[in-house]
């Protein structure tokens, strides 16, 4: 408890501290956004686009926070009523629950809406729950779960794109029997689980299972056999030490050529390019059934933009969503990024994509199951924990359990 | 009599305002928090003692206790021995003590998280280089990565960076032994083995009640090492209390961690009263 508190004051102090330097730079007639990312990954194009908006807008001042923890510092911020003037949520259930308690700004009715494609909305309504109308967050940037290849290796092992889960088994066991390993996996991280678990889940299982859940219709035990068993069946295609190497561990060892398979968000891509910027790099989406018709991207809201409802420069805010969401604009952060575009008419040309491409221009995408999970489930741990112990059926009725036990609380 | 109450007064007022106001308020708010279903933020209603039933439910919570208590009485018992084994080194006659002393006590300046995050990268890319070619079969993955091990890796790391206080403290005490009682001893003849029993040891007996009953406490707060090491990975396997409250806690269950706290709270002061009961009995025979 003492520790807690001790630590708590510390963040608390120095957000205050913060917030004193902060608040005098207004003094000298600008006013000053704070603009909150619970992302890291992108600081350096924020910076870039906040540069070019403070030139056009002289008055205005954006000070961008991206702290590490950053959706446990915004709960933070919220519990002392300091909600940040512009919030850029990821598409999860944090995003939901704060929308939920009606804290941020409703967009409904505004030219900004209709820039977005509408099927992304559809994600974020579905996390705010049934009670609560309005649009309190704009898609911006979105991703997707993909499997990257090594292109080179690929090539040198004779493989082609697999269509079907049989087809992609086969590839696994041509690289196995090569000496490759087939898929680099970097389980010592939990959340390196979920793009695995969301892509066979989604493919798997209904898209409304979260709802079903919640009302007691349906289970883990009952749905979600063969999403664990696939797991299973995946996990013998890793290196000797699938659970003692980390997310950079594998990016590192995949950009030095180690691995033919990495089944990963689309946000790995950058990561290894930029670790070696000669590698070739291939995606598609993991067939999970045998029918090559059935198949779909998972993808979801990667980056959703907020404005708090209480902010003092509402017009300011909206003036750099605004910016932020032009065509050109986005079309940079999307290079910059290598991932892709809710808004209408921006899309990611890179060579990496062309073979999930065809997914979003036909609409062949599902969302991530976990988001719709409660928090404080925290399946990524109880997936981590059952591919060590590879207990089936206790972790799929574990999950059920736990489920229950956080709704009831 | 009034005049010296004033000056007790002043003195003691702001001491008291600080501590009440950032350490005793925030405990009582916790527990009032304890007792509804606040999230941290947004609306609230009072829930009774729902939360705490709850915790007592909690196969996560109970499996974060069970760990603590293993990791805390382990790595308490093996930094005593080490402390005291060093301290009687550092004590000894030997060249250089003093610069050694120094070199020892280093751990302690250290910043947690960057030993925790050294440790890591050694357990992570050095160690399973070693194992494989000595061709030890544990050794050969990471052992954070490994459920039944990883816990020794947070106890390594967190008995290396303890052992350097608690050796300090056991100095302190050697100082205190009277180098005449030794001699008195040589001459009826004591080996070394009976002069650590019968002298050594019960004349630093209160040093090692203090040492028992802080590096308990401190073990069961056991956080910064965890959340370099594995961050409570795999699984939930080397959560500690401290991380699951602060993981938890700020992840939406802030009441119901709050609740969990409050236990937690309870158990660690009874602990402590407990060991420096059964300590001190104990020296006093």
């Amino acid at each position: 408890m003492t520790k807690i508190t001790k630590k708590l004051l510390c963040i608390a102090m120095s957000t205050i501290l913060l917030a004193g330097c902060t608040g005098s730079s207004s003094a000298n007639g600008k006013i000053t956004l704070e603009f909150f990312s619970v992302k890291s990954e992108n600081i350096g194009i924020y910076q870039e686009l906040i540069k070019e908006f403070e030139a056009k807008h002289p008055n205005i001042h954006v000070d961008l926070e991206q702290p590490p923890e950053a959706e446990t510092v915004l709960r933070m911020k919220l519990t002392k009523n300091d909600t940040p003037d512009i919030i850029a949520f990821n598409g999860n259930p944090t995003y939901g629950e704060i929308a939920e308690v009606g804290v941020l700004h409703d967009f409904s009715g505004s030219d900004l809406v209709d820039k977005v494609q509408p099927k992304y909305f559809d994600m974020l309504d579905r996390l705010v729950g049934p009670e609560r109308d309005g649009v309190y967050g704009l898609p911006y940037a979105t991703n997707a779960d993909v499997v990257v290849y090594n292109k080179q290796k690929f090539q040198e092992l004779g493989l082609e794109i697999p269509k079907t889960w049989d087809e992609f088994i086969n590839c696994l066991e041509i690289a196995k029997k090569a000496g490759e390993t087939p898929i680099e996996f970097t389980l010592l991280e939990p959340w390196t689980t979920l793009p695995v678990w969301n892509t066979l889940a989604a493919n798997l299982v209904p898209e409304n299972f979260g709802e079903l859940k919640d009302a007691g219709k349906t289970s883990f035990a009952e749905t979600h056999q063969e999403v664990a068993d696939k797991m299973l069946t995946l996990l013998q295609y890793g290196h000797r030490d699938n659970f003692g190497i980390d997310y950079n561990g594998g990016n590192r060892a995949f950009a030095s050529g180690e691995g033919v398979f990495y089944l990963q968000i689309n946000s790995s891509v950058p990561e290894i390019k930029r670790i070696n910027p000669d590698i070739e790099l291939g995606t598609f989406p993991l067939p999970v059934t045998n029918d090559p018709t059935e198949t779909k991207l998972v993808s979801g809201v990667d980056v959703a933009l907020s404005i708090s409802k209480d902010t003092k420069h509402k017009k300011e805010a909206l003036q750099f969503i605004e910016f932020l969401m032009k065509k050109e604009n986005s079309q940079k952060y999307l290079e910059d990024q290598k991932t892709f575009s809710a808004i209408k008419g921006v899309t990611q040309d890179n060579s990496t994509y062309d073979g999930i491409r065809g997914y979003f221009e036909k609409g062949k995408l599902v969302s991530f199951q976990d988001h719709y999970y409660p928090t404080g489930l925290g399946p990524e741990n109880n997936i981590q924990s059952f591919l060590i112990d590879q207990d089936k059926e206790a972790f799929l009725q574990k999950l059920d359990k736990e489920w229950e036990k956080v709704q009831n609380r | 009599m009034a005049k010296i109450n004033k000056t007790y007064l002043l003195m003691i007022i702001p001491a008291l305002v600080v501590f009440f106001s950032f350490h005793t308020l925030p405990l009582l708010q916790g527990i009032f928090y304890s007792l509804t279903d606040y999230r941290g933020y947004g609306t609230w209603d009072f829930v009774g003692f729902k939360n705490y039933f709850n915790v007592f439910q909690d196969g996560r919570a109970l499996n974060a206790y069970g760990f603590t208590f293993k990791f805390a009485i382990v790595s308490t018992i093996i930094v005593n021995i080490i402390s005291i084994l060093i301290a009687m080194g550092l004590n000894a006659k030997i060249k250089f003590r003093k610069s050694l002393r120094a070199i020892y006590f280093l751990p302690y300046i250290l910043s947690l998280l960057i030993i925790g995050y050294i440790f890591k990268f050694m357990f992570t890319h050095l160690l399973p280089q070693l194992g494989r070619t000595l061709d030890w079969d544990f050794l050969s993955t990471n052992i954070l990565g490994n459920p039944d091990l990883a816990w020794v890796g947070v106890v390594i790391v967190a008995v290396w960076q303890a052992a350097a206080f608690n050796t300090l403290l056991y100095l302190a005490g050697l100082a205190t032994v009277d180098e005449q009682i030794y001699e008195a001893a040589n001459i009826d003849g004591a080996g070394s083995w009976t002069k650590f029993w019968k002298i050594t040891f019960p004349m630093i007996a209160p040093f090692f009640t203090i040492n028992m009953v802080v590096a308990m406490k401190n073990f069961l707060m056991v956080f910064d090492q965890i959340v370099a090491l594995t961050n409570g990975g795999p699984g939930h396997v080397t959560e500690s209390i401290s991380l699951l409250i602060f993981s938890s806690g700020f992840g939406g269950e802030f009441a119901y961690q709050s609740a969990n706290a409050v236990i937690f709270f309870i158990v660690v002061v009874a602990i402590s009263i407990f060991q420096l009961r059964l300590l001190e009995r104990r020296e006093e025979q």
